[in-house]
């Protein structure tokens, strides 16, 4: 009975004295990772195959004649394993010298300094200094096409790269050429990895200095970065990323893992469209246009004013949204719509030809939709409009004689005199292009890398994400603005925060009711579906 | 015939069990004409067709792969593998036979008759040092200085081949015959110093051996 009690899935082992209990099947350094205890490892990659090559990751295992890799031993029932005994260590303090003897030590050139593992390694357990007295090989750098760089004296031979690019890319152009000392990761010959829509991510994975960005060179040390959680705004797979911010500018993109959406991975595409987080023409303060004079003004100011002109009646809405534009703010203008009476909604999506899935998980796929919430917008009742560039579709709104109401579109494709017949055009945006500057209410929201929010995904996913930078002047998140407004014309409440105004966008829409930002977390969470009605 | 060849073959080489006096055998008896037997190009029986690395004096870097009774060999080499990848380093040795070494294109091609990527293919075939990446003369004369011959003088035997062909080490002489390079151990430690030229051993070489060994390659290849 007693052997019964436990599931037989589950092994109870100690390490290093801490007991843990972890399914069948498990190794020893993932068991290790759930006690806190990060095992040193170099070709170990919870999202490859695990050829147990580096030795970094030997560990005593009690009973056993030698060392074991714990990357590949299976845990075993009442298993003593001591990861810092001084064999193990020692042991450590071994090979990372084998490591070091043809290494530069160029650290201080080199973009990994700071999130290196042999930097971390050595200097937790390696030898004060190298006994090693023959000269070093040298081989100098190789261009390996697209974004990427490579730094063969840097290069541990970990294999990484050439297991991502064969077995999650599958597109086997790297390979280890030559042997012993002389080994080197290469392509075939000046073929290189262009092209290859996923190579990106070998950047990442490499432990060391050796596979680097070109993008990237030289742009900041890592220790000066700040890594912001957020959502890729590139598509609508909607990949969980890190912006890597210093000096209130995006530097560059690394994904965060979440096995459900991306993994470990993410696009090339998405990767290098950062820039734009990054621009300099911005709305920085509300702009009242009266009878074509510009006046900057204050949010206080401003807003009287528009609600003013407001309640002086409005002729019927429609508006124009953005799928770049987060749930909360897509909800609020949703809000203000039906409080000025209801009207419809139109938003304009850039559209690929074609999605690029990656082949060796295919679930992670950059998608046709080439914006971050169109199933957002889709869901709050609007409708999509327009080409496959994100541009036309506006040509009847341009001179529509109502109420307009614009949000998050830059309107990049319009002239100075779109909404110039509208009896009241109001825009809520980041950029001052020709046709929004002409608004008769210019009003500067942030961005999504400015502010907290929601984007739901192609497969409806609820994903949050958080301010990574600070927003210039006077910009507030849309649905703040939008909410005011709403809530002075119903009475309601204002939104205090992207929770609030979330909860709100759950008043609204059935599918994101019973979610709220505790439930949806880091990781998100899938919206209801909406109830067939019976009979319809 | 075969007493011709012993006679033109001068050199001290008591490796060579033939004229140890013991047995009425000549050299040619002993070893075969070319010392290791005549060989088939299309490989003779399947079960040694993978095995036998050849090296023959004519090289055709642009030989196609395969035709004839090439063709026939390398069908033989499938059928020995479970799959085509594991065929990789006996089709490699099949085009090094016919073309002297494994260029770029060669790779590729390789790459193509068995469905594996270029990079895997130039992976595998620099690991292996016995492929030719770099042309070859029409002899390759591949000296042991490992352990034994090195004990035995290997490194003279060496430099003396490097002299007399007036070359470096992996070139090509100016004649096109000889590229000289140095070797780990042949298999053939009892009778140092070893060289392997193209298919065939020469054992208990010494630097004074080297100028009727080339001399003798020479005639032959004239
Ligand atoms: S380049 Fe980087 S990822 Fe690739 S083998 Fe070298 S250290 Fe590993
Ligand atoms: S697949 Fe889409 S969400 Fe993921 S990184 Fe690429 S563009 Fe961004
Ligand atoms: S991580 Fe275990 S041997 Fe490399
Ligand atoms: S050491 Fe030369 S053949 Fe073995």
């Amino acid at each position: 009975m007693a052997e019964n009690s436990q599931t037989p899935e589950s092994v109870t082992l100690t390490i290093d004295g801490r007991a843990v209990t972890v399914p069948k099947g498990t190794t020893i350094l993932q068991a290790a990772e759930a006690l806190g205890n990060r095992i040193p490892h170099y070709c170990y990659h919870p999202g490859l195959s695990a050829p147990a090559q580096c030795r970094l990751c030997l560990v005593e295992v009690e009973g056993a004649p030698k060392l074991q890799p714990s990357c590949i031993t299976e845990v075993q029932d009442g298993q003593v394993v001591l990861t810092e005994s001084e064999e193990a260590t020692r042991q450590r303090t071994g090979v990372l010298e084998f490591y070091l003897a043809n290494h530069p030590l160029d650290c201080p050139i080199c973009d990994q300094s700071g999130e290196c593992k042999l930097q971390d390694y050595v200097h937790a357990e390696g030898r004060k200094h190298g006994r090693s007295r023959e000269p070093k090989r040298v081989f100098g750098r190789d261009d390996f096409g697209g974004d990427i760089l490579f730094y063969g004296d840097r290069c541990v031979m970990c294999t990484r790269c050439v297991r991502f690019m064969n077995e999650m890319a599958q597109d086997p152009r790297l390979t280890v050429v030559e042997r012993g000392n002389r080994s080197i990761i290469d392509t075939f010959f000046e073929e290189g990895v262009e092209g290859s829509p996923y190579a990106g991510n070998i950047v990442d994975i490499c432990p060391v200095g050796a596979l680097v960005s070109k993008d990237f060179l030289h742009k900041a040390r890592a220790w000066d970065l700040d890594h912001k959680p957020t959502i890729c705004p590139n598509c609508s797979q909607g990949c969980n990323i890190d912006l890597h911010v210093r000096d209130n500018r995006v530097q560059r993109l690394k994904p965060r893992a979440n096995l459900e959406v991306n993994q470990y991975w993410m696009c090339d595409y998405g990767r290098h469209r950062y820039e734009w987080m990054n621009r300099d023409d911005r709305i920085e303060s509300p702009v009242v246009n009266r009878s074509g004079q510009p006046v900057p003004s204050d949010w206080s100011e401003a807003l009287e004013a528009l609600h003013g002109r407001l309640e002086e009646g409005v002729r019927p809405v429609k508006a124009v949204a953005s799928p770049f534009a987060s749930n909360e703010d897509l909800a609020a203008l949703r809000h203000l719509v039906d409080a000025l009476g209801g009207g419809e909604i139109v938003y304009r999506l850039p559209r690929a030809d074609r999605e690029i899935p990656l082949p060796g998980f295919p679930r992670l796929s950059r998608r046709r939709d080439l914006a971050p919430n169109g199933r957002g917008a889709e869901i709050l009742g609007m409708e999509r409009v327009g080409d496959d560039e994100g541009a036309g579709g506006l040509d009847e709104l341009a001179h529509y004689t109502g109420t307009l109401v614009v949000l998050g579109d830059e309107l990049a494709d319009l002239e100075a005199d779109f909404g110039q017949q509208a009896a009241l055009y109001i825009y809520v945006g980041s950029h001052p292009s020709p046709a929004a500057s002409q608004a008769d209410y210019l009003l500067p929201a942030t961005t999504f890398a400015e502010q907290e929010g929601t984007f739901t995904n192609h497969e409806g996913r609820v994903q949050r994400f958080w301010p990574g930078l600070q927003a210039p002047g006077l910009a507030r998140p849309a649905w703040l603005v939008l909410g005011a407004l709403a809530a002075r014309m119903e009475g309601g409440g204002v939104p205090t925060s992207a929770a609030e105004a979330f909860v709100q966008a759950a008043e609204l829409a059935p599918e994101f009711q019973g979610l709220t930002y505790e439930s949806i977390g880091t990781r998100g969470a899938i919206i209801n579906e909406p109830v067939a009605l019976p009979g319809a | 015939m075969s007493d011709e060849t012993t006679e033109r073959a001068p050199f001290r080489n008591p490796g060579w069990a033939g004229n140890t006096g013991e047995f009425e055998l000549s050299e040619d008896e002993v070893r075969g004409r070319s010392y290791v037997g005549e060989h088939a190009p299309e490989g003779g029986h399947p079960s040694r067709v993978p095995t036998v690395p050849y090296m023959l004096p004519e090289k055709d870097p642009e030989a196609p792969l395969f035709e004839g009774p090439y063709a026939e060999r390398f069908e033989k080499i499938l059928s020995r593998y479970p799959n085509r990848r594991a065929a990789l380093l006996p089709t490699l040795n099949l085009a090094q036979e016919l073309r002297g070494r494994v260029s770029p294109e060669t790779m590729a091609e390789v790459a193509q008759l068995l469905g594996l990527s270029d990079a895997y293919v130039r992976g595998v075939a620099t690991f292996y040092t016995m492929y030719n990446k770099r042309p070859v003369g029409r002899y390759l004369i591949q000296v042991c200085t490992n352990v034994s011959c090195n004990l035995c003088g290997g490194d003279e035997v060496l430099a003396a081949f490097l002299e007399h062909t007036g070359t470096e080490a992996g070139e090509i002489s100016d004649d096109g015959l000889f590229t000289v390079m140095e070797v780990e151990c042949l298999a053939a430690c009892g009778f140092p110093t070893a060289v392997q030229i193209n298919s065939r051993y020469f054992e208990n070489v010494t630097p004074d051996d080297v100028p009727a060994v080339l001399d003798r390659l020479r005639e032959e290849a004239s």
